[in-house]
């Protein structure tokens, strides 16, 4: 198999389960739709630059852009592991984002209720 | 004067370590707003303040929520606005703890709200800057304009602790930030909600206990950055 399409084949289903999240939480409301398109035209971009790596790197080579050896199977493993980091990033962020409002939230609650105890 | 027995405002009190100045507010207050047409309630958050604020705001017929942690400004206001939402007030006003903001401009307040169809005012120091110094005017002038970069809202005095807000405002106005910068994003997200921003001049009130306890002018900087966060983490998750 080419390492393209292993490189594009092992990618694949995180940045799908990127864009699914994304418009999953689009749709229930919890993302602007500025937000939605910023995050499916992020993941699109990678998910493009993948598919054209070979054409991409053949053009750079082409004119003299790249000096760098074609892709080897370590560069695939490196990518992969980027895009997995870049994918754990994000839901990561996004989850602490979500606790820091609902611990905020928790504490307003909370002085309020007390305060009405005294 | 004879009370207006629909309409009830609530005044929020953001305070840490406001104890020296705290009582006098609250007294001046409660002074003024018996004078007013409106029944008023004055609601004193303090956040988690080492010294007397609470006591000493309580002693003097405040209402007062202490928080637990230490949350900032923006969080403490947002609990007091969230505590007037409550208890179904018609209007809230919030202002400073250390005297900076006179109780006639607060009641100047809630009658141009009542007057007009504004859901967020914003009372304004630079309208006429009087009395305020040149570092503090041109810090202020800045931290608008970057508001009005970042946000497109353009407001006179973004970081003014003087704002009224209408019963729409109160109970649809939320934002994430807890420090300083909760002004400009407070504003950011009215706009979002399509709420009538408007402002009307204050008078800044500007005693040495007051300028000890002001921002530091450096703290523009934190503000600016934690502002530019916001606005890239916003395009990233929600």
């Amino acid at each position: 198999m080419s390492r393209y399409l292993l490189l594009f084949l092992l990618n694949l289903p995180f940045i799908a389960a990127a864009i699914l999240n994304t418009t999953v939480n689009y749709k229930l409301g919890r993302s602007s739709k500025r937000s939605f398109v910023f995050r499916i035209l992020f993941w699109v971009l990678i998910l493009a630059g993948l598919a054209l790596a070979q054409p991409i790197y053949d053009f750079l080579f082409s004119h003299k852009l790249t000096e760098s050896e074609p892709l080897s199977l370590f560069d695939v493993a490196q990518i992969t592991g980027i895009v997995i980091v870049f994918y754990i990033a994000n839901r990561t962020r996004a989850k602490l984002d979500h606790l820091e409002r609902r611990v905020q939230d928790l504490h307003q609650e909370l002085s309020i209720k007390l305060s009405q105890k005294d | 004067m004879s009370k207006k027995a629909n309409l009830r405002a609530c005044v929020v009190i953001p305070a840490y370590n406001e104890a020296e100045a705290i009582g006098e507010v609250v007294n001046n207050l409660k002074e003024k707003m018996q004078k007013s047409p409106y029944n008023f309630e004055i609601v004193v958050v303090n956040d988690g303040s080492r010294d007397r604020t609470s006591d000493n705001a309580r002693k003097n017929g405040a209402t007062v929520i202490d928080h637990i942690l230490n949350s900032g400004a923006g969080g403490a206001t947002s609990t007091g606005l969230s505590y007037a939402n409550q208890h179904d007030f018609d209007m809230a006003a919030t202002m400073d703890a250390d005297g900076q903001h006179a109780a006639t401009d607060v009641i100047k307040g809630f009658l141009k709200m009542e007057k007009s169809n504004s859901d967020l005012l914003i009372g304004s120091r630079l309208i006429d800057s009087k009395g305020m110094s040149k570092v503090k005017v041109i810090g202020n002038k800045g931290l608008s304009f970057i508001t009005y970069v970042l946000f497109g809202i353009n407001s006179t005095d973004s970081q003014s602790g003087l704002r009224i807000f209408s019963k729409r405002a109160l109970r649809s106005l939320r934002w994430r930030t807890s420090g300083y910068e909760f002004c400009s994003e407070m504003l950011w997200r009215a706009k979002q909600l399509k709420l009538n921003i408007g402002e009307y001049p204050i008078q800044a009130i500007y005693t040495e206990y007051s300028k000890a306890k002001g921002q530091n002018n450096w703290n523009a900087f934190n503000i600016i950055k934690s502002l530019l966060k916001r606005r890239v983490m916003e395009l990233l998750h929600e």
